[in-house]
């Protein structure tokens, strides 16, 4: 019965916070994504963009908490709007990213939209 | 043409060959998974396919081995932020230090800042962007079971930062005694890091690798190479000594001379000549690992210079040497990304990025002082070279080139000063992510026994790691060229072929 108890209130809780994130997500760890509810039209065009070639080399998990905590999870460098550009350029010039510079401005332009948001 | 003695020039060729394989493949293969371990990042984070190195690789080595940017404490606030790229926006000057938002950071601190400081008003995270509770509860969770107060503050590793890299090779030669060699194996130890940031060390340790000496009886199994150097470099860095931005290097290892280190390469069986070559009895090579004392320090973020003294065991004398290179386009010394305006067109320098090197060596090396033989014999000499590395998308382009002087390469005082020289060009392409070709080609321009050689080789390369820990590697070697000795002039040549796996782990 203990169990049965920490298992709804955990269930609760991570129920409760994913609802308060400003950013809506679905998944979980490596199947983590941003949801395509309430993107607007403008930037849907460079959400599927993101969903192709952003998870060529890493999972979109790593993005969604970049975006969500303000930190990039691996390095631990601020994830903000400079930074987004910055890594933009990083894979601009990364070999084999194959992405062309309009590209990585969509998709640089988009993650400012989500970091907007989740400041909101 | 005397077809005995062309014969056995080919088959010292052949087995020079072979001993070069053996010991390059074993002092040379290493790549750093403790790093991987200790930051939490793909090898690709530093490397193209493993060991050589991406500009990335390269500005943690010459942070001795501290991801760049790591220890800065001040974050700048999203008002401070130059707004980037947003639609119909035209971007904002630069207003924010390039090293706050380069790809390199502290993965340790991270959790930190996820489990505590992300409630602490000096983390902008907790103050602008709110973190899910259930994510924050989940990894303080985490860091209560991995994170130790006392090991954090002792400056102790998590992890043992130890690394282990095995070589298996096969090689075809058909003017060896045994043309499919699949003999060739070594297995080394690495370790490697930092003390708080405030120094790095890093050492190598041969454990074992395939005695090149003949055995009398094949039915034996081959021991480990006696005589073998078993430590290849162990060094400590002093970093950023007395808060001055220069590092202090001391202990084993290659004085920093030519843009490469000798495995930062695709290649695994084939040293770069410029850095490779002897003359005459002297062992020395620009990429000999020393007994050595380097200062280093990176200026205006864009040049490094470095210089050094080498001290040889049982010699008074001492040698010296210095460095400088300097990088235009791409990310700097520190992996700052470079200023690039999104909106607008592609230009070929968004891609382009040139490093350009220079080095001077002098030394002395021969008998020594506590020899009985006097007069001393010993030969003075000196090595200057220039390295260019080009990159441009896909491709890149490495250039070495290299001249020296030996007053007294024999020893013996019987050979006129000899000069040298060699020089290497090699054109990579990433074909794909874990696929590279290369195509080397090489001059050489050396005296070596009692004869001047030159030589050109060939060696095309291709490189894949279907696992970025995994190393595939399939090269050639097609060596032409003559001799010059007192029996006139002759031809040689040379051809094989190499099959490698190499992993890390």
């Amino acid at each position: 019965m203990k169990r049965y108890l920490v298992l709804a209130v955990y269930l609760i809780l991570v129920g409760y916070s994913i609802a308060e994130a400003r950013i809506k997500v679905t998944g979980r760890g490596d199947k983590m994504t941003f949801s395509a509810d309430g993107i607007p039209d403008t930037y849907k065009q460079s959400f599927d963009l993101m969903l192709v070639k952003c998870i060529k080399c890493h999972t979109m998990e790593r993005t969604v908490i970049a975006v969500q905590t303000g930190r990039a999870p691996i390095t631990g460098q601020p994830f903000n709007k400079q930074a987004v550009k910055a890594y933009g350029i990083k894979m601009l010039r990364k070999p084999d990213s194959n992405m062309n510079k309009k590209e990585i401005r969509d998709i640089v332009v988009l993650l400012n939209y989500f970091l907007d948001e989740n400041s909101k | 043409m005397d077809y005995g003695r062309v014969g056995r020039i080919k088959r010292t060729v052949a087995s020079l060959c072979t001993f070069a394989i053996v010991f390059v493949s074993a002092t040379c293969a290493y790549a750093i998974p403790a790093f991987t371990r200790a930051h939490k990042v793909e090898c690709s984070t530093c490397h193209t396919v493993f060991p050589e190195l991406n500009e990335y690789g390269e500005a943690f080595l010459k942070n001795g081995y501290v991801y760049v940017g790591k220890g800065k404490k001040k974050i700048e606030s999203e008002d401070a932020v130059k707004a980037p790229v947003t639609a119909g926006e035209k971007p904002a000057a630069d207003s924010v230090p390039a090293s706050n938002i380069q790809g390199v950071g502290d993965a340790g601190l991270l959790d930190k800042l996820k489990a505590a400081s992300l409630r602490s008003t000096e983390a902008p995270a907790s103050a602008s962007s709110p973190v899910p509770a259930a994510l924050d509860e989940r990894t303080a969770m985490t860091n209560q079971k991995s994170l130790s107060e006392g090991i954090a503050l002792s400056g102790v590793p998590e992890q043992l930062p130890i690394s282990f890299t095995a070589n298996l090779q096969g090689t075809y030669n058909r003017d060896a005694v045994n043309e499919f060699d699949f003999s060739t194996r070594s297995l080394k130890l690495a370790a490697g890091g930092n003390i708080k940031e405030k120094a790095g060390f890093f050492g190598t340790y041969l454990l074992y690798t395939e005695n090149v000496d003949k055995s009398a009886n094949t039915s034996t199994i081959p021991t480990n190479m006696t005589g073998k150097t078993d430590i290849g470099e162990l060094f400590f860095i002093w970093r950023h000594a007395l808060d001055t931005g220069i590092n202090l290097k001391v202990g084993r290892f290659q004085p920093k001379l030519g843009l490469w280190k000798s495995n930062n390469k695709v290649s695994i069986a084939h040293p770069y000549a410029a850095y490779s070559y002897t003359v005459g009895q002297s062992l020395f090579t620009a990429d000999q690992a020393q007994d050595a004392l380097e200062a280093n320090m990176i200026l205006a973020n864009r040049l490094f210079i470095a210089g050094g003294a080498v001290n040889r065991k049982n010699q008074n004398t001492k040698e010296w040497y210095a460095h400088v290179s300097a990088k235009v386009g791409g990310a700097d010394f520190l992996a700052n990304e470079p200023e690039i305006d999104l909106d607008k067109e592609e230009s070929v320098f968004d891609f382009l990025s040139l490093t350009v090197g220079g080095y001077w060596y002098a030394g002395t090396n021969g008998d020594p002082n506590t020899g009985v033989v006097v007069p001393l014999r010993q030969n003075k000499f000196y090595r200057a070279g220039v390295d260019l590395d080009l990159l441009y998308k896909l491709f890149r382009l490495k250039m070495s080139g290299i001249v020296g002087e030996d007053d007294n390469p024999e020893l013996n005082y019987s050979e006129p000063t000899q000069k040298s020289t060699a020089a290497t060009v090699e054109l990579q392409y990433t074909v794909l992510k874990e696929l590279i070709g290369s195509l080397r080609f090489e001059y050489l321009d050396v005296y070596s026994d009692g004869s001047t050689r030159i030589t050109r080789r060939i060696i095309p390369t291709c490189a894949y790691t279907p696992i970025e820990n995994l190393k595939i590697t399939a090269e050639y070697m097609h060596e032409y060229g003559d001799v010059y000795d007192t029996a006139g002039k002759r031809d040689v040549s040379n051809n094989v072929g190499t099959l490698g796996v190499t992993f890390s782990f």
